[in-house]
């Protein structure tokens, strides 16, 4: 900890390789693998801990423990028709998988990992993350929209409302994050910065969850809702909207959602740990075994939380959000902000 | 109820819900305690009442089944699934069954078959798995029996020529008893009236011994057939 | 109240739309269609949509012996076959007079009551499974499974049982059904304790249930619900209670009524009804007589007098009615089938009025229906 709190700054990857024509598809590359490997892990442990809280075995044939369930689930929806509802519209229809994709690998790129690596380091992360974030909202609209089917329309109706809704939380609360890193982090640290957050918080010694504990809990609610998990899954709702807004899609384009929908858990996770619980910041283990370990312990508990509750209805979501989370998230972030200036 | 109270109420129920889960999950994995069975690997354990198609019982005394072919389970059939055949078999009284013909794909598994049967030779099997690859799925339940059905009907030849013997050794008997008790009556009628009472047992005693096997049904007579041959 | 009764949005703005719903539908319980006409997401217009699965059950009484027709009375409603079949047997014996003795009537009642557990624990199940539960689906399975084994164990199957013959039942039960039977109260009792921190308390279903999909106590006249569905409007109706049938007079136990006649009452109805079951089988095992299960003296064949017959019986769902015509021979002339579901469901268009799309499913979830038993 010989590095000053201002003169803080990890070195990506272009740095590293000294040709940014090599290291962009490097990091392409990297991502790409990494979360193909996320997802498909994700999946196993999805139906592993819903089958052990549900006294069942999940899936134990394929590979040990079953763990190449999943590998040989995917190697099926690749190899499966790809079924085009009649009337569709068809742009729309085509380009809303690939919507719902590409933000998501896009975001991960920004995640410091480790104290000194990053893929990519910008000191407006937390907004780009957000942005990315927020064009889930759209690739579920087109694909409602497009598939020409009351379910689907309906879930992807009720997708904007709820995501639009969550957003302003979500932001709210990691907005009073900020709020701190910047009032700790001195004049040339960047609060948006996603690797100077969990810095600061390595370098004082205090993760922000004990700072703001209340941030803390609407985030990971407000997160639960943005990346459509149970008990706020009202867009793929199974039981009323029979599969929502992907109801029309088979074969690779449901998988490509699928893809989107596990990787926001990972990324969601991830902004958790950097913005509450300190991101690669632990004793003894190496940065990134903390920062996955910990990403990972949240995965768990969306698992958990989705296992356990039944669904919220749609208005009632809404409600939640607009009389709980965003009064909460709004005085949370004055009070964060009467704090600093009387400090 | 209060803004606050009512946050407070539902937060402390959904950690208390999630505190369920978290112990059936610490259940399964620490303690073993999985519900699933894993099918093909383990086979489930049938209870002995466990009602699969019916089939015909292979009773041990005779190694065939005892169907007269009544046709009693062919009418009470409320699915129409069985189609029986059969008849005299020379050389035997009681008469055989040729086919049984059961539409697995019918049967409803009411049990009212086994229910009439007059000879109890019905039973439930205990195949669970059966599949097949057509809706006509006709089984013809006597075709296990078919090899034994010729030592069966000579075997039942021999009981009934030996219980016909035996028969007609009682019968002799019998007679001889009678014609003795009537001498002995005659005698006694021309003697004194107070002998009557002794000499009446015996005829009555030959009369008990006749009486099962004209009345039984055809299991005890196999079991006498049993312990002839 | 977190749901007040909702009005139907006066606005005419905006055009409706048809969406139908079922017959293949995740949550519809089989095979019912309900032709929604919506505004946004609130019901304008609900019509339930019958007879997929319409097997002729009550023609094919008119064509077969009332012995034949045993197999066919615990299919109409396959979840409660016990209750159904048994019900099938007593109406017989009330019409030729047949007397049951003592120890078939107490087995019947455990099988009975054990089948309607394991109809509500399926409906628990099903029911958080339409709202978004999946894990106390499968708990309560996990439950309901045990009871199959219990009944399997004695009547040879799991759940079209044909358990009830006229004047008695098929097969003697040992001491070791009883013993299970007692074992499995005192574990579910320790469910239901389970069931109340993980599902009964949750804010989130008791959002989802409080206030939603009322049935007044009027229009449960008026549409001639029975069973759990009006007794969670304050009316307290059992055919148990109110024409004691099949020895239920003997026992003791009580009929759970709640006063507000919304989703959660027909919720806390079901579970309480579940543990006064419990009492009854209790008390049955505990006063199990020695004896036949099957009268000495049978008729040789069942014939139907002349005349007009009715015989009701609580099933898991409601009054379950036998209207049998005879003509002397033993198959009856003509047999009507009263079936609980198909008037709790008449009373669904007025219900679903005005509420939201995902109202429909947890009202429809909560009444319990068996399409099966609908369509007969």
């Amino acid at each position: 900890m010989s590095q000053s709190i201002t003169d803080y700054a990890p070195q990506t990857i272009t740095e590293l390789v000294g040709n940014p024509w090599l290291a962009m598809p490097m990091a392409a590359g990297i991502i790409m693998g990494a979360l193909t490997v996320n997802v498909l892990m994700l999946v196993w442990a999805e139906r592993k801990v819903s089958a052990w809280i549900q006294r069942r075995m999940g899936p134990t044939e394929v590979g040990p423990y079953g763990l190449l369930q999943t590998l040989a689930d995917m190697l099926k929806l690749i190899s499966k028709q790809l079924i085009t509802p009649a009337n569709i519209d068809k742009p729309l229809y085509h380009l809303a998988p690939l919507m719902a994709f590409a933000p998501v690998v896009g975001a991960v790129a920004l995640f410091p990992v480790s104290r000194d690596y990053v893929l990519l380091d910008n000191d407006l992360g937390l907004l780009f993350v957000f942005a990315l974030g927020g064009m889930a909202v759209i690739a579920i609209f087109m694909a409602g929209w497009g598939s020409n089917n009351k379910y689907a329309l309906l879930g992807a109706v009720r997708s904007v409302a709820q995501n639009i809704s969550y957003e302003i939380p979500l932001i709210l609360s990691a907005l009073s994050v900020v709020l701190v890193v910047n009032a700790m982090g001195g004049s040339t640290a960047s609060g948006l910065n996603l690797s100077h957050i969990a810095w600061v918080q390595s370098h004082e010694h205090v993760w922000f969850i004990l700072l703001q504990p209340l941030a803390a809990i609407i985030y990971f609610i407000s997160a639960l809702a943005e990346t459509n998990r149970a008990p706020f899954d009202i867009p793929e709702a199974e039981s009323e909207l029979v599969a929502g807004f992907h109801t029309e899609y088979s074969g690779m384009r449901f998988s490509l959602f699928f893809f989107s929908e596990y990787t926001n858990m990972l990324i969601v996770s991830m902004l958790a740990v950097v913005l509450f619980l300190g991101g690669w910041d632990g004793p003894l283990l190496p940065g990134p075994a903390w920062f996955f370990l910990k990403s990972y312990a949240l995965i768990f508990v969306m698992m958990w939380v989705r296992w356990t509750f039944p669904r919220l209805r749609f208005d009632q979501l809404m409600t939640f959000c607009w009389t709980v989370l965003i009064p909460l998230s709004i005085l949370n972030l004055l009070a964060t902000a009467l704090a600093i200036s009387v400090l | 109820m209060g803004y606050f109270a009512k946050l407070f109420s539902g937060s402390k129920s959904l950690v208390s819900g999630m505190g369920v889960t978290l112990k059936e999950l610490v259940g399964t994995t620490a303690q073993h305690k999985a519900v699933t069975l894993q099918y093909p690997k383990e086979k489930p354990v049938l209870a002995p009442a466990y009602r699969s198609a019916i089939k015909l019982i292979r009773f041990e005394e005779t190694n065939s089944h005892d169907c007269v072919a009544c046709k009693a389970c062919e009418r009470i059939c409320p699915s129409f699934c069985i189609k029986l055949d059969g008849g005299k078999v020379e050389g035997i009284k009681k008469k055989r069954v040729q086919t049984f013909e059961m539409d697995f794909a019918l049967c409803s598994l009411c049990g009212l078959c086994l229910d009439v049967c007059p000879t109890a030779t019905l039973e439930y099997s205990k195949a669970y798995d059966e599949a097949g690859y057509n809706r006509d799925w006709r089984v013809d339940l006597v075709a296990e029996f078919r090899d034994y059905e010729e030592e069966f009907i000579r075997k039942q030849r021999a009981i009934e020529e030996a219980a016909a013997a035996e028969k007609a050794l009682k019968a002799e008997q019998a007679k001889a008893a009678k014609e003795k008790a009537a001498k002995a009556k005659a005698a006694k009628e021309a003697a004194a009236k107070d002998a009557a009472p002794k000499d009446d047992a015996a005829p009555k005693a030959a009369k008990e011994d006749a009486a099962p096997k004209d009345a039984s049904g055809a299991n005890d007579g196999h079991t006498d057939a049993e312990d002839k041959s | 109240m977190t749901n007040p009764p909702r009005e139907l949005s006066p606005s005419t703005e905006g055009e409706l739309y048809t969406l139908n719903m079922g017959p293949q539908h995740p949550s519809m319980h089989g095979v019912l269609r309900l032709v929604l006409q919506l505004r946004g997401e609130q019901i304008v217009n609900a019509k339930p949509v019958i007879g997929y699965s319409h097997r002729a059950h009550e023609k094919m009484a008119e064509n077969r012996s009332a012995l034949q027709f045993l197999p066919n009375s615990s299919r109409i409603d396959y979840l409660s076959g016990m209750i159904y079949n048994l019900g099938y047997c007593q109406a017989v014996e009330k019409i030729l007079q047949i007397e049951v003795p003592d120890r078939a009537v107490h087995i019947r009642i455990i099988a009975a009551e054990l089948n309607r557990i394991s109809s509500h624990l399926l409906w628990f199940g099903t029911f958080l499974l339409d709202l978004g539960g999946i894990t106390p689906f499968l708990y309560s399975f996990d439950d309901r499974e045990q009871i199959l084994d219990i009944l399997d164990s004695v009547t040879g199957s799991r759940l079209t049982y044909c358990y009830g013959r006229f004047g008695g039942v098929t097969r003697d039960v040992d001491d070791e059904f009883l013993e299970r039977s007692t074992a499995f109260i005192k574990l579910l009792r320790t469910r239901l304790l389970m069931y109340k921190r993980l599902v009964t308390d949750n804010v989130i279903l008791r959002e989802r249930c409080i206030g939603v999909g009322v049935i007044s106590k009027d229009t449960a006249f008026r549409f001639d619900v029975t069973g759990p569905s009006l007794r969670a409007s304050g009316v307290a109706y059992d055919v148990r209670k109110a024409e004691p049938y099949g020895g239920y007079d003997r026992f003791d136990f009580e009929v759970p009524t709640e006063e507000d006649g919304d989703t959660m009452s027909r919720f806390h109805v079901r579970i309480r009804e579940i543990e006064q079951s419990c009492r009854l089988i209790e008390q049955a095992i505990a006063s199990m007589p020695e004896g036949d299960i099957l009268p000495k003296k049978m008729p040789k064949r069942f014939q139907i007098p002349k005349g007009e017959f009715y015989f009701a019986c609580e099933s898991a769902r409601g009054h379950f009615g036998i209207y049998m015509v005879g003509d002397g021979s033993d198959i009856p002339f003509k047999m009507k089938l009263r079936t609980p579901s198909f008037s709790n469901l008449s009373a669904m268009p007025e219900t679903l009025r005005g509420t939201m799309l995902a109202d429909t499913i947890a009202i429809v979830g909560g009444i319990d229906i068996v399409m099966p038993e609908i369509d007969r």
